[in-house]
C-alpha cells in the first residue's frame, strides 16, 4: 500500500509543477533578461552581466524613483492604517444610516485603480476640477491651483488618492479585529476609563496590534509597490515627481523597450521589499506577538 | 467492374474539387490602428471591403498613449498582423528591426514612385527608411501656434511674432486679469510632446543635430538650447496651465481663459467647430514664432508588416488596402481632410476645392499652405524613439523648474550618444 507520508513529494508534485510554471520559470527568465541587454528594437540580446543593475542605479531616475517611493511608502502607510483604524472605530458604533456609511466607506475597495485615477484627475483638475471648484468658491483661491502638474503638488494629490483607495481594506480587517474582543473586556473598560483615548489605548489597542502591524506592512507593501493609479493619475510625472519604482519598471520596458534594464530595476524592487519588511517587523515591540 | 467505376468516380469528383480556384474569400487582413475616429476608419473599411470582394479586414485599436509598445509586443509576439498605422518616429526603428516591408517588396515599384512624387517632401522623408518608402501617407500635418483672435484684439495686443513677445503678450494678459494665457498639452509619456518641442525650436531656426547625427542641442547658442529656457521662464511666471491631452486643451481654450496654446494643426478644426465649441470661430494659427517660423511637418502612414509581405496572398491584399487608403485617387485622405481637418501628404490635394472649401470654415487656407511649406521634417534614427522616452521626463522638469536647462540639455544629449554608440555596436 502506498502511504501519503511515503511519498510526499510524489503527492504534491501537480500542485507543485503549475506553481513553479508560474511562478519559477517568469522569475528566472526575468533574472536571465536581467543579466542580458533586451532592447526590443534593437537586434540580439547579448550578455552584459551586471551593466543593466549598474546602469540603472546611476541613472536619476532611478534615484529620483527610489526617493520618492520611500517618500510615498513612509507618507501612505502610516496614514492608511490610521486614518483606517478611526473609521473602524467609528463604524462599530451604532447610529442611524450605519450601514449606508459603511457602504459608502467600502466603495473605493471595488474600484479599479484606473477608475478610482480617473475620479480623482477630475477632483484635482485645474480648470474643471472639484477641488479647485470649491476653494474658487470660498473665496480661497482666484486662479487654479495646478495640483497635478505642480512637482509637490502631484506627489500629495497621488499619495492622497492612494490612501483613498487603501482605507476600505483597512477598515475592514480593523474592524474584523474589533469584532474578536470579548466584549466583557471593552464593558469593563467601558466603568473603569471615562477616557475614550485611554480605553484605545490601553484596552482595546492591545487586543487589535497584530492585526496592526499585518496591516503596516501589508500596506507600506502596497505602496512601496503602487503603479496603476500613478500610472492613470500622472504618468510618473511632472517629470519624475511621482515615478516610483514599480512605475520606473513600465517605463525602461515599455516606454523605452529595454526588458533588461526593466528587468533589473524589477529585482532591485523585490530586494528592497524584502529589506523594507525586516526593517519594519524588526523595529516593532518584541512583545507584539506576546501571546505566540 | 462496378467497383472500378465507383473509384474513378470518386476520384473525379475528388479532382473536380481540388481544380476549384481557391475563393477569393480566403484573404482576412488584420489592420491595427490607434484610436482616433474608429467610425470613420471603420467605414472605410466597410467601402473597401465592398470594393474588393474576398477581402476581409478586422480591426484592432490600441490608445495612442500605449500604441507603439502594444504593436511592438503584438509583432514581437508574432500575432497576425498586417497593415497597421506608422509614425515617422517609429518607422527606422521597425524597418530596421525587420517588422516592416519596404512597399516596393510588395508592389510594383513604378507604382509607388507615381504615388511617392505626389507626396510632400516632409511627409515623403517621414515615410522613407534607408532610402526605400515604408508607407503611403495616413494624414501628414505640421504643429502649429495657435491664439485667440478675439482676446487678442479685446487687449490691443498685436499678434506675436517671436518668443518674447509671446512672453510680452502673456504678462499683459495675466496682468489684465487672465491667469494662465499659454495652455500647453504637457504629458511626457506622449511622443508629441517631444514633437511640440522641436515645433518651437524650428521657429527659432535651430538644428538639433548634424549631418553625423551627433547632437547640437546642448550649446546654449541652440535653439532648442533658447526654447527650453524660455519655457521654463514660462512657468516660472505662471503664465502657462498644463493639460495632459489636445482633447483637454479644446474645452480649455474654448472657456475664454486662455490665449495661446501649440498644438496639432487638426486641432484647430476642432476648435473652430461652430457645431460643439461656444467660442468657435475665434481661434487662429498663427506662424510659429521665432526667426524663421518654421515648425514640424511630421506624416503617419499606413505601413505593411514584414510577416504579411512574405506571405503573396496577404502582401497583395493589403497593398490593395494600403492603396485604398492612401493612394489615387486619394479619396480616404480627402475625407479625413474635409470631414475631421487632418492634413494630407499627397499634394494634389492642396487644389481640390472640396478641401479648400472645407478647411476655409476653420482656418486661412493660405496660411495653412506657407506653413506647410516651411514646415521641415524631425531628425528619426533606429533609437531615436527610445531616445524621445528618456528625454521627454527631462525635458517636463526643466519646464517646471526641476532640473536645470543646461543638465537637462547635456543629459539628453549623453543619452543620444550612448544609444547612437550602442546600437552601432549590434
Amino acid at each position: 500500500m502506498w502511504e501519503i507520508r511515503r511519498f510526499p513529494v510524489l503527492w504534491l508534485l501537480p500542485a507543485l509543477l503549475p506553481v513553479a510554471l508560474m511562478t519559477l520559470y517568469p522569475v528566472a527568465y526575468a533574472l536571465w533578461t536581467s543579466l542580458h541587454s533586451v532592447m526590443l528594437l534593437f537586434p540580439g540580446e547579448p550578455f552584459v552581466g551586471l551593466d543593466n543593475y549598474a546602469r540603472v542605479i546611476q541613472s536619476n531616475y532611478f534615484q529620483d524613483a527610489l526617493a520618492n517611493s520611500l517618500a510615498f511608502t513612509a507618507a501612505a502607510a502610516p496614514l492608511v492604517v490610521v486614518l483606517g483604524t478611526l473609521m473602524a472605530l467609528f463604524l462599530r458604533r451604532r447610529f442611524f444610516g450605519v450601514q449606508v456609511v459603511r457602504s459608502i466607506v467600502l466603495l473605493p475597495w471595488v474600484l479599479p485603480g484606473a477608475i478610482s485615477a480617473v475620479l480623482w484627475i477630475w477632483v484635482f483638475h485645474p480648470s474643471f476640477g472639484v477641488l479647485n471648484g470649491l476653494l474658487r468658491n470660498l473665496h480661497l483661491i482666484e486662479g487654479s491651483i495646478g495640483w497635478l502638474t505642480s512637482p509637490r503638488l502631484a506627489f500629495v494629490s497621488v499619495v492622497v488618492a492612494h490612501v483613498w483607495t487603501q482605507i476600505p481594506f483597512t477598515v475592514v480587517l480593523v474592524m474584523a479585529a474589533l469584532a474578536a474582543i470579548n466584549p466583557e473586556t471593552l464593558e469593563a473598560a467601558a466603568i473603569d476609563c471615562k477616557s475614550s483615548w485611554r480605553r484605545f489605548w490601553y484596552v482595546i489597542f492591545p487586543e487589535i496590534k497584530a492585526m496592526i502591524v499585518v496591516l503596516i506592512v501589508y500596506n507600506a507593501l502596497t505602496a512601496f509597490t503602487s503603479y496603476d493609479l500613478v500610472y492613470a493619475m500622472t504618468g510618473g510625472g511632472p517629470g519624475t515627481a511621482t515615478t516610483l519604482l514599480s512605475f520606473q519598471i513600465w517605463r525602461e520596458s515599455f516606454s523605452m523597450y529595454d526588458f533588461g534594464a526593466g528587468s533589473a530595476v524589477a529585482f532591485i524592487v523585490v530586494l528592497i521589499s524584502a529589506v523594507l519588511i525586516l526593517a519594519i517587523t524588526r523595529a516593532l515591540p518584541s512583545d507584539l506577538f506576546g501571546s505566540e | 467492374m462496378k467497383r472500378r467505376t465507383v473509384l474513378a468516380a470518386a476520384t473525379l469528383l475528388a479532382g473536380s474539387f481540388m481544380a476549384q480556384p481557391s475563393q477569393a474569400q480566403d484573404v482576412t487582413l488584420e489592420f491595427v490602428v490607434w484610436n482616433y475616429s474608429l467610425e470613420t476608419i471603420q467605414d472605410n473599411i466597410r467601402q473597401f471591403e465592398a470594393a474588393n470582394p474576398g477581402i476581409k479586414v478586422n480591426l484592432t485599436d490600441y490608445t495612442w498613449p500605449d500604441y507603439q509598445d502594444s504593436l511592438i509586443l503584438r509583432i514581437r509576439g508574432n500575432t497576425p498582423t498586417d497593415v497597421v498605422y506608422g509614425g515617422q518616429d517609429w518607422l527606422p526603428a521597425w524597418g530596421s528591426a525587420g517588422f516592416i516591408a519596404p512597399l516596393e517588396d510588395v508592389a510594383p515599384k513604378e507604382e509607388i514612385e507615381a504615388l511617392a512624387a505626389d507626396i510632400a517632401g516632409f511627409a515623403r522623408t517621414d515615410v522613407t527608411y534607408d532610402g526605400k518608402i515604408y508607407g503611403l501617407p495616413y494624414y501628414a500635418d505640421t504643429i502649429s501656434f495657435i491664439y485667440n483672435k478675439k482676446i487678442l484684439a479685446d487687449a490691443g495686443i498685436p499678434v506675436p511674432t517671436t518668443w518674447e513677445e509671446v512672453t510680452a503678450a502673456a504678462e499683459k494678459l495675466k496682468a489684465g486679469g487672465m491667469d494662465k494665457p499659454i495652455v500647453y498639452e504637457y504629458n511626457q509619456e506622449l511622443p508629441n510632446f517631444y514633437d511640440a518641442f522641436v515645433a518651437q525650436a524650428y521657429g527659432r531656426g535651430a538644428e538639433l543635430f548634424d549631418t553625423e547625427l551627433n547632437p547640437l542641442f546642448a550649446d546654449p547658442g541652440n535653439g532648442a538650447y533658447q526654447q527650453l529656457t524660455w519655457l521654463a521662464d514660462a512657468w516660472s511666471k505662471g503664465l502657462v496651465q498644463a493639460e495632459t491631452h489636445e482633447s483637454k486643451i479644446i474645452p480649455a481654450m474654448n472657456t475664454g481663459q486662455h490665449a495661446f496654446t501649440i498644438v496639432y494643426t487638426y486641432v484647430l478644426a476642432a476648435l473652430n467647430n461652430v457645431a460643439d465649441q461656444p467660442r468657435a470661430g475665434e481661434f487662429a494659427l498663427a506662424p510659429m514664432p521665432g526667426a524663421t517660423h518654421s515648425t514640424l511637418g511630421f506624416a503617419k502612414s499606413y505601413v505593411i508588416t514584414r510577416q504579411a509581405a512574405d506571405d503573396p496572398e496577404r502582401a497583395a491584399a493589403a497593398w490593395k488596402l494600403v492603396n485604398f487608403m492612401a493612394g489615387k485617387p486619394y479619396t480616404v485622405a480627402k475625407r479625413w481632410a474635409v470631414e475631421k481637418g487632418l492634413g494630407f501628404g499627397q499634394l494634389p490635394l492642396f487644389q481640390d476645392q472640396d478641401v479648400i472649401e472645407a478647411w476655409g470654415k476653420w482656418a486661412d487656407v493660405k496660411e495653412l499652405g506657407a506653413q506647410a511649406e516651411r514646415a521641415r521634417a524631425g531628425t528619426y534614427t533606429e533609437f531615436s524613439s527610445v531616445w524621445s522616452a528618456y528625454f521627454r521626463p527631462l525635458l517636463a522638469k526643466a519646464m517646471v523648474g526641476e532640473a536645470n536647462v543646461e543638465q537637462t540639455m547635456k543629459d539628453g544629449a549623453e543619452r543620444w550618444n550612448q544609444l547612437k554608440e550602442q546600437f552601432a555596436s549590434r
